[in-house]
């Protein structure tokens, strides 16, 4: 039995300017015990995907399984397995993070002994000992992630969905939160998680799914993804678009993106010489000229035809608008 | 994994709590709601308890029998009863900041997210009413009912500010924002003034008269100055709580519904 499954999910939102179509066919399953990323720009619909899976929208086609329950049947007992920390799931200012987590683990059946214990354990897993009894409006954003991330966690949930959990957080917060994750895939947790940065996909995930335009459009472990696009990557550095754009008609499969052209091939380093006089040739004059192994980025490119930064952000407020 | 969760009734408690917390964490605003009414009854005692009180004994103002705090302090309890409005606030504040969503993902009752707020709404209702009796009480309130009268008073304020919470937390989740759900507390003022509010109904001129006739708080008021004026008046009285108890439970319906509609998974 898979922990998440995934199976056509479709999702359609009435707006004022008709249907639109958030999540078009969305299908994935997710093996007990590993870390899953859904990586995509925002608006390709993954934050729809985890709200249908966690029971918060409705599908509007297909299906979702959580450990064996369906998603839209047994919601009551699916929520019981999963844990959520979404982009825009709240936290009380007012309030402190001990009260937070006693309050969440007595909701969630605990007595109030074992609300108290549970709220230490909490306190203690996500480094907010000493911050126990300040408001919460005093925590830095990072420490507003980790308290989001151990609410979710109070009633040790076996799967766990975080929708972006890093998004805005500066690079040494984001490291603290990695390594929490880590350490909850460690402890058999399973977990779907939501990003639009390739290195924290490439970091964290076991096997990425890449959705783009509700679609999803690639599916592999990190490697895996990288060596389908075959050989190496070189990129070229122009002095100017127009010479890129000459040059773009001089290499084959390429692409080009400002002053730099991308061609992928076997044994990079030995083309480069070959490429270089060809341009040279053509009186075209190359500032740098590198040749890395496939990233992420570039199988995003590959498979999606544009780069993940600067994609449309209308996701989040088709959502809000329903 | 932890299989259980706790029983409806724990759960609005808890949810209860947490308001509570809150509300106790920002005590500038809710303390100057909360004496508001007490002050407003010094006022109204000061400006025409002259006129209508010990002095028109034997003049047609002697409605209130000599103690025109007797016949003032319901129109202070019927006004705090709009602090009950400040319910959908709540909600709508949780709806806006996502806490709304976190429990929604958690197997709780949706009626115990709604239902905490209108409680809480309740209680600021009582802690007023208590607070106006009490002062009440010391400048010269005399219920002809003796103190049992305070309780009963208590309790029609209670139906009325739980009907006035109803009401908030539907216009809340309705509107969606917190100023809607401010906005919609406006209603008080016509339901507080197009009724026999400072002297008796038959005193009113004929359009006001007409319009107090139609409006519920005339017999909450009606009611409660019957327990503080005339004694066990039982028609009266009865009348009164089964207007402010109708008022919460169409409220409160109409509180659901709206929150059904508005928690349905879309």
């Amino acid at each position: 039995m898979f922990a998440v499954e995934a199976k056509n999910l479709k999702k359609t939102f009435k707006t004022k300017q008709g249907d639109v179509e958030a999540v078009k066919d969305v299908s994935f399953q997710v093996n007990n015990g590993e870390i899953f990323g859904i990586l995509g720009p925002n608006g390709a619909g993954k934050s729809t995907t985890i709200l249908m899976l966690t029971t918060l929208l409705r599908v509007t086609s297909g299906n979702g399984k959580i450990q064996g329950l369906d998603v839209g049947q047994d919601d009551s007992e699916v929520r019981k397995k999963i844990g959520i920390a979404l982009q825009d799931t709240g936290i009380d200012n007012l309030l402190t993070g001990r009260e937070l987590f006693f309050t969440t683990a007595r909701l969630w059946g605990f007595s109030k002994s074992d609300a108290k214990k549970r709220t230490l354990e909490m306190l203690d897993l996500v480094g907010l000992t000493e911050a126990a009894d300040r408001r919460v409006k005093t925590y830095s954003g990072g420490m507003k992630r980790r308290l989001d991330l151990g609410l979710s966690l109070v009633h040790k949930p076996e799967v766990l969905f975080l929708d972006e959990p890093t998004t805005g957080l500066d690079p040494g917060s984001r490291r603290v939160l990695w390594e929490e994750i880590k350490r909850l895939r460690e402890d058999g947790v399973t977990i779907i998680l939501t990003t639009q940065y390739l290195e924290e996909a490439d970091e964290l995930a076991d096997r990425i799914s890449i959705i783009d335009n509700g679609l999803v459009v690639a599916e592999g472990t990190p490697d895996e993804l990288k060596t389908s696009i075959g050989g190496d990557v070189i990129t070229f550095i122009f002095h100017s678009y127009e010479d890129a754009k000459k040059a773009k008609g001089l290499v084959s499969n390429s692409e080009i993106e400002n002053n730099e052209l991308r061609t992928t091939v076997e044994n990079g380093a030995e083309r480069i010489p070959d490429l270089l006089n060809k341009l040279s040739e053509n009186e075209l004059e190359v500032v740098s000229v590198s040749a890395n192994k496939p990233s992420l980025d570039d199988v995003f490119l590959q498979v999606t035809g544009y780069r993940l930064e600067g994609a449309a952000d209308t996701e989040e407020e088709l959502i809000e608008n329903e | 994994m932890n299989n259980s969760n706790a029983p409806f009734l724990l759960q609005l408690g808890i949810l209860t709590k947490r308001l509570l917390l809150r509300l106790s964490r920002r005590p500038l605003a809710e303390l100057p709601n909360i004496f508001i009414s007490a002050f407003f009854l010094l006022v109204y005692d000061g400006a025409l308890g002259g006129v209508f009180g010990g002095s028109a004994a034997g003049t047609p103002f002697d409605f209130a029998k000599g103690n025109f705090l007797n016949f003032i302090l319901p129109v202070s309890i019927v006004s705090a009863s709009v602090s009950g409005g400040a319910s959908g606030i709540y909600l709508v504040e949780d709806i806006e900041s996502g806490v709304f969503k976190r429990y929604q993902g958690m197997p709780i009752s949706k009626w115990a997210i709604i239902l905490a707020p209108i409680v809480v709404g309740a209680v600021r209702v009582l802690l007023q009413a208590t607070l106006i009796m009490t002062l009440g009480n010391l400048i010269g309130a005399d219920p002809a009912t003796g103190i049992w009268g305070y309780f009963a008073v208590l309790g029609m304020a209670f139906f009325w500010g739980m009907g006035f919470a109803g009401y908030s937390v539907a216009a809340g989740v309705r509107s969606g924002s917190s100023q809607g759900a401010q906005a919609a507390t406006f209603l008080f003022f016509p339901a507080l003034f197009l009724a026999p509010t400072f002297t008796p109904r038959y005193a009113l001129k004929g359009w006001l008269e007409t319009a107090a006739a139609y409006n519920p708080t005339t017999y909450v008021l009606e009611g409660m100055r019957a327990i503080m004026i005339e004694g066990w008046v039982s028609d009266l009285i009865l009348k009164g709580f089964l207007v402010a108890g109708g008022f919460a439970f169409i409220t409160l319906t109409f509180a659901v519904l709206s929150a059904r509609r508005a928690t349905e998974k879309s």
